[in-house]
């Protein structure tokens, strides 16, 4: 295990360096951040001021060295809009949308699973078709609908909830319960499939035969060996709420890492797209080797 | 020897139609994506016109007016035009940008996953840190990256959004194989003789295919939606062309006075993707031999 | 319903009410954009405008809608000659942490905003191509000199927020001090703003005694903030958001909204063509319905309200067989009329922009045009809209809006008209040269140069595709009683609000 764990590890290395690598270049390739941070009437003058202060003139190659250089003295650089550390403001942003995305994917995973599986069982059946029904209605409904129906309903008209913001636990409800539905109706129906095949194999009909109760059947022995992709979907959808959950930060204004990297995509404002990349990529790789240590855990058959 | 009063067994197209009858929801489903297919191709040239004629008086037209001519019955948009014709008509570029980018991500997602799976370390590490590569760059990034690049046409969203869905059929595919090369069954295969591409296409594909289209006809929505927010960059689908993601995506300041604007087509979207994950699904039964019998006699009750 | 329900419900209103009420000399502002600078050299970016302006930080003179230039920081000036103007200084006006407001300060602050190591947007915005040395006479007379001699310095003064003469030239200033009514306690980044009332400020204190802003980026959101009492003031909604008659406030919002024409490249280079362009356009027919009601239509770049504004001019008229003989005798003359004119739209730039564009193509295609629309974001449209332009460019029309809230037409005619103009697509001698005189000149010859500069550009050279000068909407709680004007584009300033 150890030697696979360094193995795996040395290579994220390598690959994250390789992303720094590739968004560096390109990023740079794709407008003046100058004429986008000053207004449009601006003069030239202003816009050469700017880009001195910002060493933008420098030849590229030594801008990149300088780059990596302070990196290795974890200097993410500074924001050319924000006037702060590029690693703070995303930092700050990260906080939150882990929070968003750790308690979306533990309720996703604890109930997609649970409903998938007695789905699976009884496949075919009324509560298949509702659960399946309504799951799929979820997960292919654009998410700022859900999200404005619900605050008009929930906040506006009936008072119950805060619209938005992020004071108490009352006004995570509604931001959670939008950024839930999507990747369960999708795992739901992974985990549907995958045991739909593993409830029909052989052992499976043994331990039916044999009157093992159902739950036991489902529970115990089907579930372990169906998990594998769905762990993987799970991984991938918890990606994409590392890289921030746009929706929901822009309409419940939770100050989260999504909004931060479009605008700063948008504004070209090189070091923050690098510093927010760089902090979801270390956490997306370290997600992706516990999953790949998961998968060793769950199916002793498995060898890399 | 045929004897009198034994049948001969029914063409394949009629077992499946048979199959297909038995199963009610995906028959709906199919009829759906028919008629889908039908107004892809049928409905620019049929309804064109009338879809592009702005009417700035009868601007956010409310639904279920039936005094109106039938096409405008689910309401008129922004600029006066018949929803309706409009949807019918978005159809064509809709399924053309999600199919071909749902299509080449699993296609290409698949492939390499299969491989990550089931050859040498060195392969296999390769792929699966590209896979960590693309899913920490940001769909956004790679699409201004492109604007900027190559010239506009709308083979660039599609390109962008390939790229960002095949990480999740390359590692659910390679989840699935590393379990699946483990069975009986391929090692008997390997024994026997089998040449890796014969284990890897003829026998470990088609079990993970089920699951790969599972999580395709989920994603169709997924990309349907996302193809609108990056359309906003200027890359992809240019007005007066429509899709219905941008439909969705310029009703959205609507919202709360004109909620049809985005309503029909999103709820264009959830019946496609209701109706290809009911087709998948018994598509699944159907070519499962040990299920297949759930479609045969009894059905549902049997469930 | 259950009673637990309704308890729940009460519980939950009470709770987001409390606050509210306990803090009944305090307003919730919802603005749409995060602040990232608060620095007060910014304050001409709106939204750090409706923080900063005037609340924390105050001008030597300042713009009333009404009243024209009104003496703040600056009790007079006069001008001395020679492009100096001799200001005479309010006394006994402090800084929030107690340092004597003098002449010092204002050397500072307008060395500052020309600093080379600082991007300020108030000089890059206002001061570019000239010169500003000051002579401190006494602790409250300064003299300050534009080279450049400019005629309206007062004017642009009013664009400029006072500092410290400590505050450092090279660094945005993370907390800003100023001699405002109100000082800037905190920012909790991604959160909130708050400000409180300034016990030392040197004028009459508002009602207001505290501020919270906070950030929300969707209108519909802001909207139901201040409907549901979570919030006072959106300073900015969307039309569509704005269906309530009683807390729903529309002002000129001193943005115009025009099509900028390439004059270098065929057919636009052909006067009647540009004619033609204008009178396909039936502008009438966007307001009330794809814009709000009470949207002017423009006959010049700058708001009804700026001094020079030429009332005399009339809109060309909606008129599809005028447009269309102007082309057949264009096209007559060998005119390329059928070339295919691409016209360059900005995503967000306001609201309904899409509609509008699409809009417009379907009135240009029919008078038999070819025009094609392509939508851009900021970045790559500003390369459409900026010099340099692309020499092999085929013709361009590119939609952009223009904010003038300043009082004069310099701040804009020379970048969108004059032949050096950064977004000018015109090179005419005649132009350049009368708005060089306008520029220079000084009052009612002032205003009458500029008037004919108006008339030429829309009757004579038809320099463009004039639209629209447009309306804004604010959202306001019915216990506040604050009504929003031109300025509230740029400012909002506390000490205007009461409570009912």
């Amino acid at each position: 295990m150890n030697a696979f764990l360094l193995k795996r590890l040395f290579t994220s290395a390598v690959s994250l360096i390789l992303l720094i690598i590739l968004v560096f270049f390109l990023v740079r390739l794709t407008g003046d951040p100058a004429s986008l941070f000053l207004p449009v009437d601006a003069s030239e003058e202003a816009r050469e001021k700017f880009r001195e202060l910002n060493g933008l003139n420098d030849p590229i190659l030594v801008q990149f060295f300088r780059y990596i250089g302070d990196l290795a003295q974890l200097d993410f650089g500074t924001s050319m809009r924000r006037a702060e550390p590029a690693i703070d403001a995303v930092l700050r942003g990260f906080k939150w949308t882990l929070q968003l995305a750790a308690i979306t994917i533990a309720l996703v995973t604890c109930l997609s699973i649970i409903i998938g599986s007695l789905a699976a069982f009884r496949a075919g059946g009324i509560f298949d078709r509702i659960v399946t029904f309504f799951s799929l209605i979820g997960a292919s409904a654009p998410d700022f609908w859900i999200a404005i129906v619900a605050i008009v309903i929930f906040s506006v008209n009936l008072g119950w909830l805060p619209t938005s913001g992020t004071g108490s636990i009352w006004h995570w409800i509604m931001p959670i319960s939008v950024l839930f539905i999507r990747p369960f109706g999708l795992i739901l129906q992974v985990v549907r499939g995958s045991m739909l095949s593993v409830l029909s194999s052989g052992y499976i009909k043994t331990a039916r035969a044999k009157g093992v109760k159902d739950t036991v059947i489902i529970f115990v022995h089907g579930l372990r060996n169906a998990m594998l992709p769905v762990i993987t979907v799970i991984g991938d959808q918890a990606a994409g709420l590392l890289n921030g959950a746009v929706i929901v930060e822009t309409i419940f204004g939770f100050p989260g890492v999504g909004k931060l990297m479009i605008d700063s995509i948008l504004q070209r404002d090189f070091a923050v797209v690098l510093a927010s990349i760089i902090v979801t990529a270390v956490a997306i790789f370290i997600m992706n080797i516990l999953i790949d240590i998961l998968y060793a855990i769950l199916d002793p058959r498995i060898r890399y | 020897m045929t004897h009198k009063g034994t049948k001969t067994e029914p063409s394949i197209l009629r077992q499946w139609l048979r199959m297909l009858l038995r199963d009610k929801f995906a028959l709906c489903a199919a009829i759906f994506l028919l008629v889908l297919v039908l107004a892809a191709f049928l409905g620019s040239f049929l309804l064109d016109d009338i879809a592009t004629k702005q009417n700035l008086r009868g601007r956010n037209a409310p639904p279920f007016d039936f005094a109106k001519q039938w096409i405008f019955w689910l309401g008129g948009d922004a600029l006066g035009r018949p929803l309706l014709a409009r949807i019918i008509v978005a159809a064509r570029n809709t399924l053309m940008i999600a199919g071909s980018a749902v299509s080449v991500s699993i296609v290409i997602g698949c492939f390499l996953g299969l491989i990550a799976g089931y050859s040498s370390k060195f392969f296999s590490h390769l792929i699966m840190r590209i896979a960590d590569v693309i899913m920490s760059f940001p769909s956004l990034l790679l699409a201004v990256i492109i604007l900027y690049m190559l010239p506009p046409s709308v083979l660039n969203i599609v390109v962008v959004l390939a790229i960002t869905r095949i990480p999740v059929y390359l590692r659910t595919a390679r989840a699935e194989v590393l379990e699946i090369r483990e069975r009986m069954f391929i090692q008997a295969a390997q024994v026997m003789g089998a040449s890796n591409k014969r284990i890897i296409f003829r026998h470990i594909l088609p079990i993970i295919i089920p699951t790969m289209v599972t999580i395709a006809t989920l994603d169709f929505a997924f990309v349907m939606l996302a193809e609108s927010s990056l359309s906003f960059l200027g890359i992809g689908i240019q007005p007066p062309e429509i899709t219905w993601g941008l439909m969705v995506a310029q009703g959205r300041p609507y919202l709360t006075t004109a909620w049809w604007l985005s309503f029909w087509p999103g709820l264009a979207i959830i019946l496609t993707t209701l109706s290809l994950n009911l087709l998948s699904n018994w598509l699944r039964v159907v070519l499962d031999p040990q299920q297949r019998w759930r479609m045969e006699v009894g059905g549902s009750k049997n469930g | 319903m259950k009673f637990s329900t309704y308890l729940k419900g009460g519980l939950i209103s009470l709770m987001i009410a409390l606050p509210a009420m306990a803090n009944a000399k305090g307003v919730t502002i919802v603005l749409s954009e995060e602040l990232d600078i608060v620095d007060p050299c910014e304050a001409s970016r709106s939204n750090i405008g409706r923080v900063v302006l005037q609340n924390i930080s105050e001008t030597m003179t300042e713009l009333h809608p009404q009243n024209g230039l009104q003496p703040r920081l600056a009790e007079s000036w006069e001008d001395m000659g020679g492009g100096t103007w001799r200001f005479n200084l309010r006394q006994g006006v402090s800084f929030s942490d107690g340092s004597a407001f003098d002449s010092a300060d204002v050397a500072h602050s307008l060395a500052r905003i020309k600093s080379d190591q600082l991007s300020c947007e108030i000089g890059a915005k206002y001061f570019g191509g000239m010169e500003l040395s000051t002579k401190i006479v006494d602790d409250h007379t300064i003299d300050i000199t534009a080279n450049p001699a400019q005629p309206i310095l007062p004017l642009l003064l009013s664009t400029v927020t006072m500092m410290r003469s400590t505050e450092p030239m090279d660094a945005y200033v993370k907390t800003p001090i100023g001699t405002g009514p109100y000082t800037f306690d905190q920012y909790i980044r991604g959160m909130q703003i708050n400000l409180s009332a300034n016990p030392n400020y040197w004028g009459e204190a508002g009602s207001v005694t505290k501020a919270k802003y906070i950030f929300r980026s969707d209108s519909a959101v802001r909207a139901a903030m201040v409907a549901a009492g979570e919030a006072d003031i959106a300073p900015n909604i969307a039309l569509q958001d704005a269906t309530d008659g009683n807390t729903d406030f529309s002002y000129p919002n001193s943005e115009t909204v025009y099509m900028r024409i390439d004059h270098e490249v065929a057919p636009l280079n052909d006067v009647r063509v540009r004619k033609a362009l204008n009178h396909a356009v039936d502008r009438e027919a966007f307001v009330g319905s794809i814009l709000a009601n009470g949207t002017l239509l423009a006959t010049g770049m700058t708001p009804p309200s700026t001094i020079g504004y030429n009332h005399d001019l009339k809109p060309y008229a909606y008129d599809q067989q005028a447009a269309k003989s102007l082309m057949a005798a264009a096209k007559a003359d060998g005119v390329p009329v059928d070339t295919e004119i691409r016209l360059i739209g900005r995503i967000n730039n306001f609201a309904n922009v899409q509609e509008t564009m699409e809009a417009l193509q379907s009135m240009f295609n029919d008078v038999g045009f070819n025009v094609k629309l392509e939508m851009y974001e900021v970045a790559e449209w500003l390369e459409y809209y900026s010099k340099p332009f692309a020499d092999d460019r085929g013709p361009i029309m590119v939609e952009a809006q223009h904010d003038n809230a300043n009082g004069d037409p310099v701040f804009s005619m020379f970048f969108k008209y004059a032949s050096e103009g950064l977004q000018s697509g015109i090179n005419d001698s005649k132009l350049d040269a009368m708005i060089a005189d306008a520029t220079s000149a000084t009052g009612s010859t002032r205003e009458a140069k500029w008037k004919d500069t108006f008339k030429y550009i829309h009757e004579d050279l038809v320099g463009d595709v004039m639209l629209f000068h447009m309306v804004g909407f604010s959202r306001v709680n019915d216990r506040l009683d604050f009504t929003p004007s031109i300025r509230t584009n740029s400012e909002l300033q506390l000490s205007q609000i009461a409570f009912k």
